[in-house]
């Protein structure tokens, strides 16, 4: 299980045969996939940000804040897998003894490129670490690339601190086209075991919107995203050549909504305190036409967040927590993590 | 200023670029031929391995007594389950003249492989349950997470890849 990562931030595993993510981002464990099993994931989809595009936000999406020009943004993640959910939604644990993990390098850069436009590209490097009774597996590879086009809807800052008008009521929206690379290795490439499975093998556009507002010091923000899959030739399954056929991944939506709270210190520096709900589903995949019922994915997660930023926002770190709710029925076909992310961010 | 911020951007499409996949140009090819792995008319290596019981068994042994068999190896995930579910409410009411296998290949001890089953709701299935303690069998079929392998009485794989559906087991399974 590897998983392998399913998207941003997060996931990895499954493909379509997935094996335990990430999905992720599938993916994208154990085996999930690892699952890429996980995988993939890549994969659960990123936390909202609190108040981004004032700067010193506190999510884990790469969005440059409206004063930037480019950033730079390193991040570190670890996912420990905990037991899945079958596609009936019933919890079921991992075989004793194991323990699945999968740690990755986020590498992401954001360029504005025009008044309201900005572009962002994040590049994971992946490593899965799958210990059973019998074998202890680890793999290294490049994950799933991502590369965003952002569109802002406002031309000047929308926080403040009290609202006067109902101008101070604008929020923030941005409306995103994401594609997702197949850099990764995934079950159709090179990788023979699906413990070494790093990425789903499909290219995925998304189309996203999202709006946030901030009234010092809380913030709300509201994001859904829907991403379809591109169909794609298969003659080659885990090393073995197979009798080519065409598949294509169910499209796949997330829905985040999250809440912050920013502390102002002395030297106006601040943190701030983020968390949020998420929501991942994807269908069923399709092959030669005909629907695969062994695919198709539920996630639903909770996170939370500390940022740190100083003064002019122009660095950031952060610390982040995120949780599958270990609940019957809170997700389907999809393994169970725990995620914690630590990042660094400069904004030039 | 301008040409030093997309630096970075640059760099990071060599790094991308260096991670260049077939995925990124998938080909439709046919290569089944030049296959360096067990494929279809194949000979199925022979494997001896105890039963989440304590029982041994032989592909000679089951062969012996049935049509034909299908293994299917798994690591107790989300998709393994999946895929025994279909093959369960499918194929394998279909097919009593063939045994269906699923081959454990993490587990490690037979105990193991009783607890994994028993959690999983598996203990008590239909299914023969065999323990690849030391993954030979894995390695013997170069086989992962949801390969399935069926083989007929001559020895013979008339399939080995990847679990899709019931029908695409189906159609393996008329080849007996």
């Amino acid at each position: 299980m590897n998983g392998i990562a399913m998207n941003g931030p997060a996931i990895t595993w499954m493909t379509g045969s997935l094996s335990r993510l990430g999905l992720g981002g599938l993916y994208v464990r154990p085996a999930l996939a690892v699952f890429v099993f996980a995988v993939l994931l890549l994969f659960a989809p990123s936390p909202a940000l609190a108040g981004s595009c004032c700067g010193g936000g506190g999510g884990a999406a790469l969005v440059l804040p409206k004063t930037g020009d480019w950033m730079m943004d390193l991040s570190f993640d670890m996912e420990v897998y905990d037991g899945y959910w079958n596609r009936d939604g019933k919890i079921l644990p991992d075989p004793p003894g194991s323990d699945l993990r999968q740690y990755r390098l986020n590498l992401g850069y954001g360029k504005r490129i025009a008044d309201r436009w900005q572009i962002s590209a994040v590049l994971p490097m992946v490593r899965n670490e799958n210990f059973y009774e019998n074998s202890r597996t680890t793999s290294t590879g490049p994950g799933d690339t991502t590369l965003t086009l952002l569109y802002e809807t406002f031309d000047v800052v929308t926080c403040v601190w009290s609202v006067e008008t109902l101008e101070d009521l604008i929020p923030a929206a941005y409306l995103g086209l994401g594609l997702t690379l197949p850099t990764g290795v995934s079950p159709f490439d090179e990788a023979s075991r699906s413990f070494d499975v790093t990425g789903r093998g499909f290219y995925r556009l998304d189309a996203s919107a999202s709006v946030e507002k901030t009234i010092w010091p809380w913030t709300v923000a509201m994001a859904y995203s829907y991403g379809i899959h591109f169909e794609r030739p298969v003659n080659r399954e885990y090393g073995h050549w197979v009798e080519p056929y065409n598949k294509k991944l169910g499209d796949r939506r997330s829905f985040s909504l999250s809440g912050g709270y920013t502390y102002f210190m002395e030297s106006d520096d601040t943190i701030t305190l983020t968390v949020s709900y998420s929501d991942l589903w994807e269908g069923v995949a399709v092959i030669d036409g005909e629907p695969d019922p062994a695919t198709g994915l539920r996630k639903r997660s909770v996170s939370a967040v500390v940022a740190f930023a100083n003064m002019d926002k122009s660095f950031m770190t952060k610390l982040g927590y995120s949780r599958a709710v270990k609940q019957d029925d809170w997700g389907e076909n999809f393994p169970i993590t725990d995620i914690l992310t630590a990042g660094v961010t400069y904004v030039f | 200023m301008y040409s030093k911020s997309l630096a970075p951007l640059l760099a990071f499409l060599l790094l991308a670029g260096c991670g260049v996949t077939d995925d990124l140009l998938p080909s439709g090819e046919n290569k089944q031929g030049g296959a360096v792995t067990l494929g279809p008319g194949d000979r199925a290596p022979e494997f001896t391995m105890p039963d989440i019981w304590g029982q041994p068994h032989t592909l000679a042994g089951l062969l012996a007594e049935k049509r034909g068999v299908v293994l299917y190896f798994a690591m107790w995930c989300p998709i393994c389950d999946s895929h025994m579910q279909s093959i369960l409410h499918g194929p394998l009411q279909n097919h009593p003249d063939v045994e269906f296998i699923i081959v454990d290949y993490v587990s490690g001890t037979v105990e193991g492989g009783k607890r994994a089953a028993m959690s999983g709701g598996y203990a008590q299935s239909p299914f023969i349950i065999l323990v690849d303690e030391r993954q030979k069998a894995l390695n013997a079929y170069g086989a992962t997470m949801g390969t399935t392998v069926v083989i007929g009485q001559d020895y013979g794989i008339r399939m080995i890849e990847d679990y899709k559906s019931q029908i695409q087991l189906e159609e393996a399974l008329a080849g007996l």
